[in-house]
């Protein structure tokens, strides 16, 4: 019968759900031959070409081309000068004397220096479920990315999830693993050419790329893994972060051998091509499974909410009655209604409770490195970077361009935002921290240096990157200040913070360990070392805020005639 | 098929047959569930309750099916910032199977007249240039069934009626179109049926003249008395805009 046939009805009236009452509704194609959409392998590399494409528009619209290409130029250059000192650092250099071999490091020291670190970055670069649920939500908005297609095209969300995960691990490798290795080949090239001595080998370069890869995959996957049983709601929110923390108090009290869960490491140990196509076939094996747990929701909730901006907008009086205020405000009202607060606190709160956990259960007194509650200050401030990345894709800031706002202010506010949202969590760790060390003394001075570097590490972040930290990773010119930036003070202040605590119980390790290198041990407390480091690290933390109140001031040169986008 | 977020019915329940070679016309003011509409017949959201079923093939349970035998323009959707119109013609003809994907990637580049920004990215084009290339990546597979939310919202009016023409067309020829929209307008010049939105529920359904009270009638006096306002009311507010400009400018 031709015609339409529309009727609404009252809600009790209709029956069933979605997935109830399974005999045909007695629609037909009408004899046109119906198509199959693409699935699997074919839906796969038609996707994974054009989002490879798609990411590197992405970083060179960002970083430009030149900076693009100085990045991976730069890390071969750091790596080739680096492998040129290794002869020093594992104790094969002819100038160094026998009785000094003990201060250098084994090469397993320095391969596990290699894959822990890179673990630790691709963890915080994989969580793509995360990213896939934003894509999808902003999908309206002015930017619209490949990863939101499946809502209106015939693909599989977790196909281009898995698509964007293989993605970004070919990007990285190519941008990251390559040049470093390519760097310690041009090192044992400049043996022959310049007569320098590497202690690094040609044929073992394949196998610390493919190990390093084998790394770079498993971080990704495990954030990938996480963030994908995190957006399944209860219970993995709750079980998800405890089995991570009770995982980082049982690798810190040595219950388990974190040389043995980095798969990279293992492989370049053995050298064995069937651990390694195990490593890396798990390894991609956890992003396919990790994929599959990605479900086709494209469901942005429309949810009625009470009123927040002008309760929290009352709230803020002591930011004044400015601009600043306001948009603290909104950006806050973001934060609650996204969902993100939560998702945030918890990867701020899981690192500092697993440090907490193993405060609890080691005697630190029996490490050779001796840890006090100044050496755990200037720690924190290097969860600022994430959290500040995250605060700039919480929302399109493009609609600010019609209004009489400028990106300094909208910088400036993120700033405030993250120190409002996060300090309290810092505060409660370091007063229990010195609760459990019973350093009561040095609290003061710990929470000094602690507000100190997080202020500082993240008016960095945002002076360097402004609203688009993401994309600036692979920006040399930006990431050689960022690094010089950070490392130095923060460096300095490590070092510094072991001068001081319980001397009495381990001595003074810097001293020791500037005769005796590694193999430093307990010596009798030193008033002057602990006085002078004390001075220093208020001098660095007071250098820090000032540093701070500059790069708050120079915002507006930096960034005053910019546009608002992210 | 019914829609609800948390307390908040997006969509009373509804059942909806749509035969083919229909234009059908969903119409209401803003926020009347319209998108909400299409998106659960194309498979983007999920029903609170019902079931769905376009072409033979369950919405609910293989939506990828359901999307790959359609064309959907989204209201407000652009395509991704990154890629050229080229690119993401090509990538979604590959998605969809359609053969000689050159040759159809040049005809509807060349269509809409986007043959000088066929290698600008789409963040760098206008809204209408991007609303074409969305509508681009619909025809493209040349399906029998189109949804289209809003299509011509930002098009000039030479693109306007060209796509008007196109579709009137495809409808001619066996195809079916389910259109939203709250220009009614487009309803009088292309709808076979129509239906009249609001608060999620459909108020009326029927031809544009069997929906008109007499012949005196227009289809926005219709649409004025259906979501429940009177003439009267609307001129009144209207009268209360003007009087209010003219305060604030004295």
């Amino acid at each position: 019968m031709p015609g339409v046939s529309v009727v609404s009805r009252d809600w009790e009236e209709a029956v069933g759900d979605g997935h109830s009452l399974k005999e045909p509704l007695g629609t037909s194609s009408h004899e046109q031959r119906l198509h199959e959409p693409l699935r699997g392998w074919n839906a796969f590399s038609a996707t994974f070409r054009v989002m490879f494409k798609e990411e590197g528009r992405k970083s060179i619209e960002f970083a430009k081309k030149r900076q693009i290409v100085l990045f991976p130029l730069l890390l071969t250059l750091v790596t080739a000068v680096t492998t040129i000192g290794l002869q020093f650092l594992v104790g094969d250099s002819t100038a160094q004397v026998s009785d000094l071999e003990s201060k250098t490091f084994t090469w397993d020291e320095l391969r596990f220096a290699l894959h822990l670190p890179l673990l630790m970055f691709s963890l915080g670069m994989g969580t793509f479920a995360f990213m896939g649920h934003d894509a999808i939500v902003h999908r309206a908005g002015t930017k619209n990315y490949l990863l939101a297609a499946p809502a209106l095209q015939p693909l599989p969300n977790s196909v281009a999830h898995f698509a964007y995960f293989v993605k970004d691990l070919c990007f990285y490798v190519m941008l990251i693993l390559t040049p470093v290795v390519s760097g310690m080949a041009l090192g044992i090239l400049l043996e022959s050419a310049a007569n320098i001595t590497t202690p690094l080998v040609w044929s073992s370069l394949p196998w610390t790329w493919l190990a390093m890869i084998i790394t770079l995959a498993q971080g990704l996957a495990i954030a990938f893994f996480a963030s994908a049983l995190w957006m399944r709601g209860r219970p993995y929110t709750i079980l998800g972060p405890a089995i991570i923390v009770a995982l980082g108090i049982a690798i810190g009290l040595g219950k388990f051998d974190i040389g043995s869960m980095l798969w990279g490491l293992g492989v370049q140990n053995s050298q064995n091509p069937f651990t390694a196509l195990l490593a890396l076939a798990g390894s991609v094996g956890l992003g396919w499974l990790s994929s599959t747990l990605i479900i086709d929701d494209f469901d942005v909730s429309v949810v009625e909410r009470k009123e927040l901006f002008i309760p929290i907008y009352n709230r803020l009086g002591f930011l004044g009655r400015g601009e600043i205020r306001l948009i603290v405000a909104k950006e806050f009202v973001d934060l609650f209604r996204s969902g993100s607060l939560k998702k945030m606190t918890v990867s701020y709160a899981i690192p500092l409770l697993v440090l907490l956990g193993m405060a609890w259960l080691v005697d630190f007194a029996e490490a050779p490195i001796p840890i006090n509650l100044l050496s755990y200050a200037p720690f924190l401030g290097f969860f600022g970077f994430n959290f500040y990345s995250w605060l700039t894709i919480l929302d399109s800031p493009e609609f600010m361009n019609g209004l009489p706002l400028r990106v300094p202010q909208l910088i400036r506010a993120k700033v405030v935002v993250y120190f409002l949202a996060t300090s309290w969590i810092s505060l409660i760790f370091i007063i229990l921290m010195a609760w459990r060390l019973d350093e009561w003394g040095a609290l003061p001075t710990s929470i000094i240096v602690m507000f100190a570097n997080s202020v500082y590490i993240v008016a960095l972040t945002a002076f360097l990157m402004g609203l688009r930290p993401n994309r600036a990773i692979f920006d040399a010119s930006i990431m050689i200040w960022f690094w010089i930036g950070t490392v130095v003070p923060l460096l300095l202040l490590f070092l510094l913070s072991f001068t001081q605590g319980d001397v009495s119980l381990y001595g003074n390790w810097w001293e020791r360990a500037s005769q005796d290198g590694l193999a430093a041990t307990a010596a009798m407390y030193d008033q002057s070392m602990v006085e002078q480091g004390y001075k220093g690290m208020i001098a660095i933390s007071v250098g820090l805020i000032l540093a701070s109140a500059l790069l708050w001031k120079l915002m507006d040169r930096r960034w005053g005639k910019a546009e608002f986008s992210n | 098929m019914a829609k609800k977020y948390g307390d908040f019915i997006a969509l009373h329940p509804l059942n909806v047959e749509v035969h083919a070679g229909e234009f059908f016309g969903v119409f209401g003011p803003n926020g009347a569930g319209k998108s909400t509409f299409i998106k659960l017949l194309t498979g983007q959201l999920r029903p609170s309750k019902g079931r769905i079923e376009v072409l033979g093939v369950d919405a609910v349970s293989d939506p990828q099916k359901v999307k790959a035998n359609i064309g959907i323009v989204p209201e407000s959707e652009s395509p991704p910032s990154f890629l050229t119109p080229v690119e993401f013609l090509e990538f979604v003809a590959k998605l969809r199977s359609v053969d000689r994907i050159d040759d159809n990637v040049e005809h509807w580049i060349d269509w809409f007249g986007l043959d000088e920004k066929r290698d600008t990215m789409c963040k760098d084009l206008s809204k209408g240039q991007r609303q074409k290339v969305m509508l681009a990546a619909a025809f493209i597979h040349k399906p029998k069934l189109l949804f289209l939310d809003e299509p011509f919202a930002n098009l000039d009016p030479i693109y306007q009626r060209k796509c008007r023409q196109w579709l009137l067309e495809h409808v001619k020829n066996g195809g079916t179109i389910f259109l939203c929209s709250h220009v009614l307008e487009m309803a009088e010049r292309m709808c076979n049926r129509m239906a009249i939105i609001n608060n999620g529920k459909v108020l009326a359904a029927g031809t544009v003249k069997g929906l008109k009270t007499s012949d005196e009638e227009t289809l926005e006096d219709v649409f004025i008395r259906l979501v429940g306002r009177s003439i009267e009311d609307v001129e009144r507010l209207s009268n209360e805009g003007v009087k209010d400009g003219e305060t604030e400018e004295e």
